[in-house]
């Protein structure tokens, strides 16, 4: 299993969305690093210039002047690594299930379940290793500015990665029974969007009039990850905020959980497929 | 299909549900939302039957003199009976709201604007306990018509300084306004006579209009001396706590200024409003439009229906709590030719918006108390 894993990193790695994308968080952090500078007196940030110019903003602790910045690198590696992730990750499935290669895989000692599982983990490492790159490097980069060493960032990643396991589960699945980077990408997006709105289910039920709609909505936004919580959850752990969800180890478990019952579905149509 | 792939369907589905349950608990729990019990008024109910049944006092009405073919005669409300056929009648059952959770709220709010007590006064110049006589009070076109028992009333010594009396009919008395002069401010004088008329019939009725004319025509109903075709409210619409027949354009009077298109539709389509609100408990209203073509009247409802879901979302937007509460309990039903508006007034609401009155005269009461007491002690000379 770990093998298909490792074959599915090198596979990527010579991709060029994966390098592509590698150059442009480095770009990115590294842009940061020559332009912005801060001053930092006494633990409260005093001055901060980016591109030259000054921001005007009030004198304040450096934790606190920085939460806006600790929410917004939250959100992009949260949202935007997923996005990216499901353009990116759409066609590994189909090429693995493609013709000649996956006779080729099946001839090998390893199992089905493996085969899947070992491609699903691949995937996995991809985006946990692009989010910790993109979110340490830039906890790195204003620990050395400012002083601050905020490693609440990682954890943000972390969670993205546990949120992108559940909609690359089910990209996969949906490989399995139509093998189209397209439907996989599809699908991907139609659980990400489900996801979102899940997230803020209880805000959003009350807007429908009592009935057979409120029913259906309520029903079908129980069953998705809930994708947008967890995001609110990774950015106040970033912003060292309390959190606003009822146990967020719960909501981990559930959407790890969820995740790997899809998966567990594909394994299922996988087993029985006929190739 | 084999038990090992079986199992992998099996743990699927259970892998799926623990997922959920595991989401669901984790989640940020939902938001408490108040059982609103309200009892929307949509027919009579047996205790309203019985009551209308119980107010069938007078005699049949005499029947026009034409070939039409007629319903069977039976006695009449007299309040229903002096309605007669205008456009617009609202009765407001007084002494159910009095007792009921949201007429004690009013009350208390009346009371706490008034300096004085209002309805001590009248019973002691009038005899008049507005608290345990008054009945019903009815809002028409042409005047308004209050019953009650009203047998202990001294209207004679209430008007007879400032009206002249007759009587009228069978057992009615018309007071007319005396003229009165009044001062004008460069130093003139000038007499005015007021139109309106007022009239006591039986020690059960007292009915004010904008003129003699108008007056007398509400006795002769009663008192059957003239025949009405198309009475304006009937007995079977008479549930809830406040019911009655409004005209479209007195309905667009209150529309909101923002929404002048809708009030305008409402003119042109709708033919007339019938309202029924329960007081019981939370307020329910109900309010069935009519008009003359089904096209039109579905395409208002629908606008209705829209605008609702408009406000409610603008409400929840601007986190307008309580008025998004309020406009969730509003809908509109379709029905062919007419369609049903349904509100609710939670009674927590309206306890919220009417407590700080009960709790100022609470107050303003318990000064009083404390003052009294002083004086009292200081009037008490020292041993």
């Amino acid at each position: 299993m770990l093998a298909v894993a490792a074959d599915l990193i090198r596979e990527a790695t010579k991709r060029k969305w994966f390098l592509g994308l590698a150059i442009a968080i480095t770009a990115v952090l590294v842009t940061l690093s020559l332009s912005l500078r801060m001053e930092v007196v006494d633990g409260a940030l005093a001055a901060t210039r980016l591109f030259g110019k000054l921001a005007k903003n009030p004198i304040q602790s450096v934790d606190v002047a920085l939460r806006p910045v600790f929410f917004a690198v939250a959100a992009v590696t949260f949202y935007g690594g997923s996005v990216f992730g499901i353009v990116a990750c759409a066609d590994f499935a189909p090429t693995l299930l493609s013709p000649g290669r996956i006779e080729h895989l099946l001839a090998l000692p390893v199992r089905r379940w493996q085969l899947l599982a070992g491609t699903f983990l691949g995937v996995l490492a991809l985006s946990l290793a692009a989010a910790l790159y993109g979110s340490g490097g830039l906890a790195v980069l204003l620990g050395v500015k400012t002083g601050l060493w905020n490693w609440r960032l990682l954890v943000a990643g972390l969670l993205s990665t546990v949120s992108f396991a559940a909609v690359y589960a089910a990209m996969l699945t949906a490989a399995l029974y139509a093998r189209s980077a397209s439907v996989s990408a599809a699908v991907g997006f139609g659980v990400f969007i489900s996801g979102i709105v899940a997230g803020f289910r209880h805000d959003l039920i009350p807007m429908f009039e009592a009935g057979f709609g409120r029913t259906l909505f309520t029903g079908y936004t129980l069953i998705f990850p809930r994708i947008s919580a967890l995001a609110g959850a990774a950015m106040d752990i970033a912003g060292n905020q309390p959190l606003q969800v009822r146990s967020l180890w719960s909501l981990l478990a559930g959407v790890l959980v969820f995740g790997g019952g899809v998966l567990t579905l594909g394994i299922w149509r996988f087993e029985q497929k006929d190739f | 299909m084999t038990r090992k792939r079986l199992l992998f369907l099996w743990m699927a589905i259970l892998l799926l549900a623990a997922g959920v349950a595991l989401m669901l608990y984790g989640e940020e729990p939902a938001p408490v939302t108040p059982e609103v019990s309200v009892n929307f008024p949509r027919r009579l109910n047996p205790e309203e039957r019985r009551r209308m049944e119980n107010r069938r006092v007078l005699p049949a009405a005499p029947q026009p003199q034409d070939d039409k073919p007629r319903g069977p005669e039976r006695p009449r409300d007299p309040v229903l009976a002096a309605l007669g056929s205008g456009k617009s009648a609202v009765v407001v059952e007084a002494n159910a709201i009095r007792n009921s959770p949201v007429g004690k709220l009013l009350l208390e709010c009346i009371l706490d604007d008034s300096k004085e007590n209002p309805i001590e006064e009248l019973k002691r110049e009038a005899g008049v306990d507005v608290l345990q006589d008054l009945d019903r009070v009815a809002l028409t076109d042409d005047g308004v018509i209050i019953s009650g028992h009203f047998g202990n009333a001294r209207w004679d010594d209430l008007f007879k300084q400032r009206a002249t009396s007759g009587h009228y009919g069978d057992g009615a008395t018309v007071y007319h306004p005396k003229a009165t002069e009044v001062n004008l401010p460069d130093g003139g004088r000038v007499t005015r006579q007021a139109d309106s008329s007022l009239a006591t019939w039986g020690g059960q009725m007292v009915m004010v209009g904008d003129s003699d004319e108008t007056v007398r025509a509400m006795i002769d109903r009663v008192e059957g001396r003239s025949a009405v075709e198309q009475p304006v409210l009937n007995e079977t619409q008479t549930y809830g706590e406040i019911y009655g027949i409004i005209s479209a354009d007195d309905l667009a009077k209150i529309f909101p200024a923002d929404q002048g298109d809708l009030a305008d539709r409402f003119r042109s389509i709708a033919q007339r409003i019938e309202v029924h609100v329960d007081t019981s408990s939370d307020v329910g209203i109900v309010a069935d439009v009519q008009g003359v073509d089904t096209a039109q009247v579905e395409d208002l409802g629908k606008s209705l229906g829209a605008a609702l879901s408009v406000a409610r979302l603008g409400a929840k937007e601007q986190d307008e709590k309580e008025m998004a509460e309020l406009l969730d309990l509003a809908k509109v039903r379709p029905d062919g030719d007419r369609f049903k508006v349904e509100m609710a007034i939670p009674l927590e609401m309206l306890e919220k918006q009417l407590s700080k009155c009960g709790e100022r005269r609470r107050e303003r009461e318990e000064r009083r108390k404390k003052m009294l007491q002083q004086q009292g002690q200081a009037a008490t000379p020292a041993r």
